[in-house]
C-alpha cells in the first residue's frame, strides 16, 4: 500500500502540537527562567532580568536547599533500599506457592488504594501520636516510656518509614509480575542441579529481572525527587527542617508561605532543573549498571 | 476524500484540545436565579436601582459550603436586591494565592478578590485599586481597626484592601481552668505569668499547650517583647545572636519555664494534638491567633469558655506592647470597570448585618468594630483596637529565607528542653551562620 506522507503529517500534527505546547514549551521556559531573575512564575518576559547562574549559586548556597537535598538523598537511599528490598522479599515469598497468596498480596497492596492524605493522617494522628498512639501503647505495654516519634530528631525517619509502608505494595506487584514471567522449568532445572532457594534467587531470579529492577529504581528515583505530599502532611502549616525536601523548598520560594511574601520563581526554576538533571543522571547510571541482557526465556 | 476526512479529524481534535484548555470552570454561585451577562459591563442605569445591569465577579478564598461562603452568598443576594448589581462568586478555596498572581498578570476579568492582607499589599499591589478616597467617603477608619489600615498604608503608601477577617494573636486561655486555679487577675508581666502557671500546675492543670508548628511563633512573642522586631531582623539576616544578651535572656526564660514543668505532656506536639488538650481540660493556655478557639472547640466538640490576654511583658523589654495582628482582606482589581459598585459590595460584607452574621457563624472577630464578637472571641476586639503597631507572624525571624527552617527547628528544640542555658541556645543560633 502506498504511503501517504501528508496524511501521516496531518494525523500527527495535533499530537505533536499538544506535546510541544503542553510539555516542551514549559520545559524550555523553565530552563530559560532558571537563568533569569523572575519574581512571579507567570511574569511577562519583559520583567525577566538575566542573571547568569546566580539562581544556581543562590540555591546551592542555601542552607534550606542543602538540607532538603540531604533529606531527599536519605529518602532515595534508605527508603529505597527498604522499599525495594521488602517488595522483593514479599514478591519472592508470594510467588513461592504459599497458601493465602491472594489475601497477602491484597493486604500488602492495600495502602496504595487508600488516599495518601488519609494514610499520612493515620500515621501522624494515630500511630505516632504521643498520648494514645499505637506505637506508644506498645512501648508502654513493654514497660517503656513514651517516645516523641514526631520530635525534631525522629520526624524525618517517622515520615520515611510511613512512606515506605505506603510504597512497598506497589513495587511488590511489579516484582511479582516479573517473577511470574520467568518460566518454571528454569527453576526445575536449577533444583535438579542442586541449587538452593537462595542460589536460585541470586542466579536465576535476579539476573532475569534486571530490566524490572532498573524500571523500579527509576520509578523510585522519580518518586524521591518529586517527594512532596508526605512532607506537607508531616509539616502541614509551616515547613520544618526535618521534613523539607527540594520540591517543598521550590514551592516555598515560588509561592511564599504563611507571613512570607518574598518569591523567587527564577530560583524555583533552577531547583526544578537540578531535580530533572538528577533523575536523568540516575537513569543513565542505571542503564550503565543494569544493562539489559539478551536473555530469552 | 481522505485528505478532507483527515482535515476534519484534525479540526475536531484541535477543537477538543481547545475545549480542554479552556479556563477551569471553578464552582460559581450566582446571587440570583436569573442569568446575567458574564462580564462586568457599563452600568445600564436603566432601572431605579443604583447599579442595575452591573455584574461584579468576586474570587473567594472560601468554598460555598463553608460558613464564610454561605454568608458571602447571602450578602451578594441582598446586595443585588438593594442595588441591582449581580455578584457572581467564584469559589477558589484556600489555595487562591497560587492562581492570583498569574490571573492578575493576565488581566483576567474579576473585580474583587480575597487573600491575606500582606500578600495583597506586597505581591498584588500593581493590580489593586487605590481605595483611599472611597474609604474616606464612608469614614472607614472609624469602624475598622486603624492598626491594620495603617500597616497597609505603611507597606503600599495607600489603602489597597479592606479587612474582612481580622486576626489577633496572644494567649488564649480556658476561663474555667483559671477559675479552678484561683487566678483572678490576668498576668501582665512574665513573673506574674510564671506565678499563674504555678497555680495552674498546683491545681492539676498543665499551664501551656504547644504544637511544634507554633513553637517559633510562641518564642517570637517573647523575643519581640525583649528585643523588638527590627533587632530580630538584623540578627536573622546578619547573625550576632550570641553577642546580643537579650537572646540568651529570652531563651533562659523559656528554659526555666520548660524546666518548671509548665508545658502540657507531649509538648511540643504534632498539630493539633497539643492545642486539643485545652478542649479535653488537660491544659489551660496556648499562644496562637484567635482562630485557635474555634479549631479547638470543633476538634474536641466542646465549648471551652475562652478568654484572651496579651503576651506578658518581660523585664527590660524593648517592645512589650507588641501584639500580633493580621487579616484576610478584600481588594478590587485595578482594571475593574465598576470599582465603586465593588467597594459598596465589600462594605455590605464587612459592616452591619452580614459582618455580624460572618462573625457569629464563622466564629471570628467582626470586621466592623461596632459589631459584637462571638463568645469564644471574647476580648479580641479590644486587644485589636488597642494595638498600635501590629507584630508580624514571625516575619523578622523568617527574614533569612535560607535559615528560617533551621531557626524554627531550634525554637522547637528550645521548648523540647534540648538547651541547658540561654547562652547555649544563642550559640546554636549563631552556629547557623
Amino acid at each position: 500500500m502506498k504511503k501517504n506522507k501528508s496524511l501521516i503529517f496531518w494525523f500527527m500534527l495535533p499530537t505533536v502540537l499538544s506535546l510541544l505546547i503542553i510539555y516542551v514549551y514549559p520545559v524550555i521556559r523553565t530552563v530559560a527562567m532558571s537563568f533569569f531573575k523572575v519574581e512571579s512564575l507567570t511574569a511577562s518576559l519583559s520583567k525577566w532580568e538575566f542573571n547568569g547562574i546566580d539562581n544556581y549559586i543562590k540555591i546551592f548556597g542555601s542552607n534550606s536547599f542543602r538540607v532538603s537535598m540531604q533529606n531527599m538523598l536519605l529518602i532515595w537511599i534508605v527508603g529505597g533500599l527498604l522499599t525495594l528490598a521488602l517488595a522483593m522479599l514479599f514478591a519472592v515469598i508470594l510467588t513461592s506457592g504459599i497458601r493465602g497468596k491472594k489475601f497477602f498480596r491484597a493486604a500488602i497492596y492495600m495502602p496504595n488504594i487508600i488516599s495518601a492524605v488519609a494514610l499520612a493522617t493515620m500515621w501522624v494522628q494515630y500511630i505516632f501520636n504521643f498520648d494514645y498512639g499505637l506505637l506508644n501503647n506498645v512501648v508502654e505495654l513493654l514497660g517503656g516510656e513514651k517516645v516523641k516519634w514526631l520530635g525534631t530528631d525522629m520526624k524525618f525517619w517517622a515520615m520515611t518509614i510511613s512512606y515506605v509502608f505506603g510504597s512497598v505494595g506497589y513495587y511488590m506487584l511489579i516484582y511479582i509480575s516479573g517473577i511470574e514471567g520467568i518460566p518454571a522449568d528454569l527453576y526445575e532445572a536449577a533444583t535438579l542441579d542442586g541449587a538452593s532457594k537462595a542460589t536460585q534467587f541470586s542466579k536465576v531470579t535476579l539476573p532475569l529481572m534486571k530490566g524490572i529492577l532498573k524500571t523500579s529504581i527509576t520509578f523510585w528515583s522519580i518518586n524521591a525527587a518529586t517527594f512532596f505530599l508526605w512532607s506537607k502532611m508531616f509539616a502541614p502549616i509551616e515547613t520544618e527542617e526535618s521534613t523539607i525536601v527540594p520540591v517543598i523548598y521550590l514551592y516555598d520560594i515560588v509561592f511564599g508561605g504563611k507571613g512570607i511574601t518574598q518569591r523567587d520563581a527564577g530560583a524555583g526554576a533552577a531547583v526544578g532543573v537540578v531535580l530533572t538533571l538528577i533523575i536523568i543522571v540516575i537513569y543513565g547510571v542505571m542503564n550503565l549498571m543494569l544493562k539489559d541482557t539478551d536473555l530469552e526465556y | 476524500m481522505k485528505k478532507i476526512i483527515a482535515m476534519l479529524l484534525v479540526f475536531v481534535m484541535v477543537m477538543g484540545l481547545v475545549a480542554c484548555g479552556a479556563a477551569e470552570p471553578t464552582a460559581t454561585t450566582q446571587a440570583a436565579a436569573d442569568t446575567k451577562p458574564a462580564t462586568s459591563t457599563e452600568a445600564a442605569a436603566s432601572g431605579d436601582k443604583k447599579y442595575e445591569g452591573v455584574t461584579l465577579t468576586m474570587w473567594s478564598m472560601w468554598n460555598s459550603t463553608e460558613p464564610q461562603g454561605e454568608v458571602i452568598a447571602k450578602a451578594a443576594e441582598a446586595f443585588e436586591a438593594e442595588t441591582g448589581a449581580h455578584v457572581e462568586i467564584v469559589w477558589k478555596g484556600r489555595d487562591i494565592n497560587q492562581v492570583l498572581s498569574a490571573s492578575l498578570e493576565a488581566g483576567e476579568k474579576f473585580d474583587i478578590f480575597e487573600d491575606d492582607y500582606k500578600r495583597i499589599a506586597l505581591q498584588y499591589v500593581d493590580f489593586t485599586y487605590d481605595l483611599t478616597e472611597m474609604a474616606e467617603a464612608v469614614d472607614y477608619n472609624s469602624f475598622s481597626y486603624p492598626c491594620l489600615n495603617d500597616t497597609v498604608i505603611d507597606w503600599v503608601g495607600y489603602l489597597n484592601s479592606i479587612v474582612e477577617q481580622p486576626q489577633v494573636g496572644g494567649i488564649f486561655y480556658d476561663k474555667a481552668a483559671f477559675e479552678t486555679a484561683g487566678i483572678t487577675e490576668l498576668p501582665t508581666t512574665w513573673d506574674e505569668f510564671m506565678a499563674a502557671c504555678e497555680a495552674l500546675k498546683t491545681a492539676g492543670i498543665a499551664p501551656l499547650a504547644l504544637d511544634a508548628t507554633y513553637a517559633d511563633f510562641t518564642f517570637y512573642h517573647h523575643l519581640v517583647h525583649q528585643l523588638g522586631e527590627d533587632r530580630i531582623e538584623e540578627l536573622a539576616l546578619n547573625g550576632g545572636w550570641d553577642q546580643e544578651p537579650g537572646v540568651a535572656a529570652a531563651a533562659q526564660d523559656i528554659i526555666d519555664f520548660v524546666n518548671a514543668g509548665y508545658l502540657v505532656d507531649g509538648a511540643p506536639d504534632e498539630f493539633p494534638s497539643s492545642q486539643n488538650k485545652i478542649g479535653y481540660g488537660l491544659a489551660a493556655m496556648i499562644v496562637c491567633a484567635n482562630y485557635v478557639t474555634a479549631e479547638v472547640n470543633n476538634n474536641t466538640q466542646t465549648e471551652v469558655d475562652w478568654g484572651m490576654m496579651s503576651y506578658p511583658a518581660v523585664d527590660d523589654g524593648a517592645a512589650n506592647s507588641a501584639t500580633y495582628a493580621g487579616a484576610n482582606s478584600l481588594a478590587i482589581t485595578k482594571y475593574s470597570e465598576n470599582p465603586q459598585a465593588a467597594f459598596d459590595f465589600i462594605m455590605t460584607l464587612v459592616t452591619g448585618e452580614f459582618d455580624q452574621m460572618m462573625a457569629d457563624t464563622a466564629k471570628q472577630i467582626p470586621a466592623d468594630s461596632r459589631n459584637t464578637a462571638p463568645a469564644l472571641q471574647d476580648g479580641t476586639v479590644e486587644v485589636l483596637l488597642n494595638a498600635e503597631s501590629p507584630m508580624s507572624w514571625c516575619a523578622s525571624l523568617q527574614a533569612n529565607s535560607d535559615l528560617k527552617d533551621s531557626i524554627k527547628t531550634l525554637c522547637i528544640n528550645l521548648y523540647d528542653g534540648k538547651f541547658a542555658t540561654g547562652e547555649e541556645f544563642a550559640a546554636a543560633m549563631q552556629a547557623l551562620y
